[in-house]
């Protein structure tokens, strides 16, 4: 196997799919040398990058000479203008742009003064220069690529990795179009001076100079530039390529001489390529050695409807109307077309008073027997020859169905993205689809979709970074209602001084707050703070129950979580009792309390609910239980007259509030419920409660005593169930670690 | 349209979609040729009848559509499938035979389905399905080559046949070769002689067979593959769905006839009977039922091949391209999804 570099040294040719040979039609122009026009009256330069990457350094009136910079650059996309010619600027506004919209765009009118007047040119020696400096000339003389596409060339020759291979792109593949090859013929020792300036700024490997078997002239004239240049022929070629239509398109010709395609999306330099047109070799040589500005090209006025077809550097900023005024033009506006660039992909021209630009390379005038008419389309018989001329190796039939369906997200699938618009499929169309316009707008519409949901997807991000926001203050200020709390909390009960009972509530009201957050119906925060505040002290007061039944006190039977034989547990309980009837002091309406009302009331409303839980769950024990009566009656009977004594005290105070808590309350006083049952039937049997078994033991028992409940109780009871079982774990967990 | 205007590019290739079914109606011609100078004047008779059905139906259909008539009627394919409608019916089957089959394949095959482009199915191919299915006998009873009829038919005796004016046991007498015996067409003959427990050389010994390849049949292949191949000069096709038609029902029936000679028709005879090129190269070639790829078209092509060739010998039909091509077109969106080709600058599978 050769290397790549090998066969391009042989001179090895690849093959590029598709493709089509249009009738050529240079003759026309290519005969005379390239000419020099007379100058306009006025000049329209178009200044799109101020206010982007540019300033204006002009103003409105003020003189300007030829090859004057209009706008200074404010970043390295910047890519500079200049005046034509001296004049002056007598308008500064938007004007109709060349482009097939013909939208108008920010633009200088100057007015010659027809003095031609010239900016004092330094002429620079190469070999004086650094490549910064070469790169700085290059930028400031406003160099882009005069191919077609004006891409800043300063940016393109400097780029991120190595380039290896150079191509100098000679192929002017388009039909009419010979101002490449007409520039070959008579400056190519100023072009070739150009390539030794891209091979100094770059150092490829190879640097081919591509040029299409049609322009023999143009062949011989480079090969004998190049044999007197001081550029190694090991390392500079020129390559003649067989005449097809798109060869010159960027990505076909790197296939044609190196066998590789460009991956889709990327760019040549990936492939450590670069594509440079010869006119821009030209210029940049203009551009580095004279020290002249691009302020002309070289552009082919032609077609039938032109009187003196041929070559002719035009200042940039030139009219068109000038143009077809100067070379005779013989056609009917109204009527026949002007084309910007060849007619494969050049575009009509709405405006003639648009200028010609740094990427203009061909004004046609083309008669109406030189272009396709007008037909209308029929309908796509799929007969697949779009597919075969397209360069791209798509499916143009199966792009333009779903393009026509408007399905761009389907013809995005079918890789429209690739498409180069270069006009094969519609060239061969039997039934004359206007397949690329199919596709420019398919493009245009998947351009602005992406910008769309580009926005959405910022939009999307400011608003998740606001609920973001939202939430952390919610999250602070919980936690700031907690150490409240806590503090509040801390007070109450220091009366007692029993440190350990404040860490105990401290840690259920952690506890509760911790399983209010996780339910997904989020009370406002003063609600939320009420009902951790309330459910904190349910618990306490809970275990105050189970606290005097563990010192055998006849209110209560019910067990929490501690083994009744500790000593401390019974301390504990013993503080909880103390602060329950603290509370109780808060509860009762008559009472002086301390804390605010909107509290109290709060903890009135839940305790309400939690007795009246008790009161639902005791009855379920009675049932469950028989063993324990004459305990349990006690139990019912303090219960129930604890929940009578305050479900009307919270109706008195609110009934709103009750009609909106009450769920998620209901909910936990269930669960207290539900373990004060089972801690009972643990109690009730001390075996029991060290095994594993009880829970399911005591499950099981619960389908009796819940049919005499409501639906929703049901419910409700199995959610506690679920809770009383985990707690039932928890109190063995610590037994077994206490033993 | 101003709009158009805008539209690069601004040339094209003056090939159109009419110019494109001219062509093909155009190379048709020395196979239509082929089969008056074997079969009398009847071909000639059925194919002026479909296509007079076929524009005036499409005239109305297209009004009734509010469509504009005259750009699509010019763009000539509905002459073509009149004309594929018309060659291949049986060459003396009744007037209406014809007109039932041209109206079914223009009204509702082609636009019941929207016309042009967007019709799934071959539309002369799903109509003489209809006609098969609905009228096995006039569909099978097809006249006997000139050279070996026992009293040949001339152009009355062929108009009279077609439009009416002949008995059953009148017409009966035309079905008759010289030795008195019915004939059927060589493929029939030798599915029936197959059935009957004769072998090949047998079958292929009868007077059909008497120039080695069914008599008339072979040259009306022959015609039909040049004008085939004058297609592919004239890029009116691309030669993948042919040849993928053609060397399927080559190797299928290689592969057979080299394992069993006395029990099945050799590659040649294959291709040389029947409707084998005038599908290859007319019908499979419908650019709106087929597949689109390269690597697809073949695939539709050999598809078509192999079904025929299986049909052919082990279903129930003496020919079988017009199931083959219906079959086939089913499957040709299916083709396109999965046989794409890789675009520039992609990895192949996309």
């Amino acid at each position: 196997m050769l290397t790549l570099l090998e066969q391009v040294d042989k001179g090895t040719l690849w093959r590029s799919h598709g493709g089509i040979h249009p009738p050529e039609l240079k003759t026309l122009s290519s005969k005379t040398t390239i000419a020099n026009f007379p100058l306009a009256s006025h000049f329209i330069i178009p200044i799109p990058q101020v206010g982007d990457s540019a300033l204006l350094r002009i103003k409105k009136g003020e003189r300007v000479v030829k090859g004057q910079a209009l706008t200074a650059g404010t970043s390295f996309a910047h890519c500079a203008v200049h005046a034509p010619t001296s004049g002056t600027i007598t308008a500064i506004e938007q004007l109709p742009s060349n482009h097939a919209s013909g939208l108008p765009v920010l633009s200088c009118v100057l007015t010659a003064d027809g003095q031609d007047e010239s900016i004092e040119t330094i002429t620079s020696d190469l070999s004086t220069l650094d490549n910064q400096q070469i790169l700085k000339l290059i930028q400031n003389a406003g160099i882009a690529g005069l191919g077609g596409a004006a891409f800043p060339t300063h940016i393109k020759l400097s780029p991120v990795s190595d380039i290896e291979l150079v191509i100098i792109n000679g192929i002017e593949c388009e039909p009419y179009i010979t101002s490449d090859d007409r520039l070959m013929q008579e400056y190519s020792d100023e072009i070739i001076s150009g390539i030794a300036i891209i091979e100094r700024l770059l150092t490829p490997k190879r640097i081919i100079i591509a040029i299409e078997d049609n322009k023999p002239e143009a062949i011989e004239a480079m090969q004998h530039s190049l044999n007197r240049s001081e550029l190694s022929s090991d390392n500079v070629r020129i390559t003649k390529v067989p005449t097809k239509y798109p060869s010159g398109g960027e990505k076909q010709l790197i296939q044609i001489l190196t066998g590789q395609e460009v991956p889709s999306g990327a760019i040549p330099a990936q492939l450590g390529m670069l594509v440079q047109n010869v006119a821009t070799a030209y210029a940049i040589q203009d551009a580095v050695i004279n020290g002249q500005p691009l302020i002309s090209r070289v552009v082919t006025v032609t077609g039938l409807n032109c009187e003196t077809p041929g070559n002719y550097w035009l200042p940039i900023g030139t009219q068109v109307q000038h143009i077809l005024q100067t070379s005779g033009f013989k056609g009917d506006l109204s009527q026949d077309k002007i084309i910007i660039g060849g007619p494969m992909m050049g575009h009509s021209l709405p405006d003639v008073t648009a200028p010609v630009l740094k990427g203009t390379n061909c004004i046609l005038l083309p008669s109406t027997e030189e272009i396709a008419p007008d037909q209308q389309e029929m309908p796509c018989i799929r007969c697949g020859e779009c597919a075969v001329v397209c360069p791209a190796l798509l499916l143009p039939q199966q792009l333009f169905w779903h393009a026509q369906a408007e399905e761009y997200d389907k013809a995005a699938s079918f890789n429209l993205h690739d498409c180069i618009e270069c006009g094969c499929c519609s060239y061969v169309c039997p039934s004359d689809i206007p397949l690329v316009e199919y596709y420019r707008v398919a493009k245009s519409a998947l351009r602005t979709q992406s910008e769309e949901k580009k926005q959405a997807d910022l939009a999307k991000q400011r608003f998740d970074a606001r609920q973001q926001r939202l939430e952390d203050e919610k999250l602070a200020r919980e936690t700031k209602a907690r150490e409240a709390a806590a503090r509040r909390k801390n007070s109450m009960a220091s009366a007692d001084k029993n440190v350990v009972a404040e860490a105990m509530a401290r840690m259920k009201a952690k506890k509760a707050a911790q399983s209010n957050t996780a339910d997904s119906v989020a009370p406002a925060p003063v609600q939320d703070k009420k009902a951790q505040i309330a459910a904190a002290i349910a618990r306490a007061k809970a275990k105050k129950a189970s606290a005097t039944t563990a010192t055998d006190h006849p209110v209560g039977s019910d067990d929490v979580e501690v083994d009744p034989i500790d000593d401390k547990k019974a301390k504990i309980n013993a503080a909880i009792a103390r602060a329950k009837a603290k509370k109780a002091q808060q509860n009762n309406p008559s009472a002086k309390t301390s804390a605010p009302d909107v509290q109290v009331n709060a903890v009135d409303e839940k305790k309400a609910k939690v007795a009246a839980a008790i009161a639902r769950a005791k009855a379920k024990k009675q049932l469950q239980a028989d063993g324990d009566k004459t305990q349990e009656k006690v139990l019912v009977d303090n219960d129930t007259a604890l929940a009578t004594n305050t479900v009307p005290n919270t109706n008195k105070e609110s009934t709103e509030t009750t009609l909106a808590a009450d769920t998620k309350k209901a909910r936990i006083a269930a669960a207290v419920a539900k373990a004060k049952a089972k801690k009972q039937s643990l109690t009730s049997d001390d075996t029991e409660a060290t095994n594993p078994n009880a829970v399911a033991n005591d499950s099981s028992t619960d389908p009796a005593a819940e049919s005499a409940l409501s639906p929703a109780e049901i419910k409700k009871a199995r959610i506690a169930a679920a809770v009383a079982k985990a707690k039932a774990k928890k109190a063995q967990a610590k037994l077994e670690e206490k033993e | 349209m101003a709009f158009k205007l805008a539209s690069s590019p601004h040339l094209k290739v003056q090939l159109q979609t009419q110019s494109v079914m001219r062509r093909v109606i155009l190379c048709a011609l020395p196979g239509i040729a082929a089969q008056y100078y074997f079969f009398g004047w009847g071909v000639l008779i059925q194919v002026l009848l479909a296509i007079a059905v076929a524009l005036l139906s499409e005239s109305i259909v297209l009004k009734l559509r509010k469509r504009p008539i005259k750009p699509t009627i010019s763009d000539n394919s509905a002459v073509l499938t009149a004309l594929l409608i018309g060659v291949s019916l049986p060459s003396i089957a009744p007037w209406w035979i014809v007109v039932i089959g041209t109206l079914f394949a223009i009204v509702i095959v082609k636009h019941l389905y929207g016309g042009l482009g967007q019709n799934i199915f071959n539309p002369a191919m799903a109509a003489y399905v209809m006609l098969l299915i609905s009228f096995p006998v006039q569909m099978t009873s097809w006249s006997v080559p000139l050279s070996l009829a026992q009293t040949p038919m001339d152009l009355g005796l062929t108009l009279q046949a077609i439009f009416g004016a002949m008995t059953p046991e009148q017409l009966n007498i035309y079905k008759l070769g010289f030795d008195g015996i019915a004939m059927a067409t060589p493929l029939d003959t030798v599915k029936t002689d197959l059935s009957l427990g004769l072998t090949i050389t047998e079958s292929l010994s009868k007077s059909i067979f008497s120039d080695g390849y069914g008599v008339g049949w072979f040259w009306v292949n022959v015609a039909y593959l040049l004008g085939g191949i004058a297609m592919l000069k004239l890029k009116v096709i691309r030669w993948q769905i042919s040849v993928g038609v053609i060397a399927a029902i080559f190797v299928c029936s290689s592969f057979d006839y080299l394992l069993s000679p006395d029990t099945h028709i050799g590659p040649l005879l294959q291709l040389f009977s029947g409707a084998t090129m005038l599908a290859a190269f007319f019908i499979a070639t419908d650019p709106v039922t087929a597949a689109t790829s390269v690597r697809g078209r073949l695939i539709f092509g050999a598809l078509i091949g192999v079904l025929v060739y299986v049909i052919r010998t082990y279903g129930g039909y003496p020919d079988a391209f017009a199931f083959a091509v219906l079959l086939a077109n089913l499957c040709a969106p299916f083709i396109d999804y999965y046989v794409k080709p890789r675009s520039y600058g992609h990895r192949s599978g996309n």
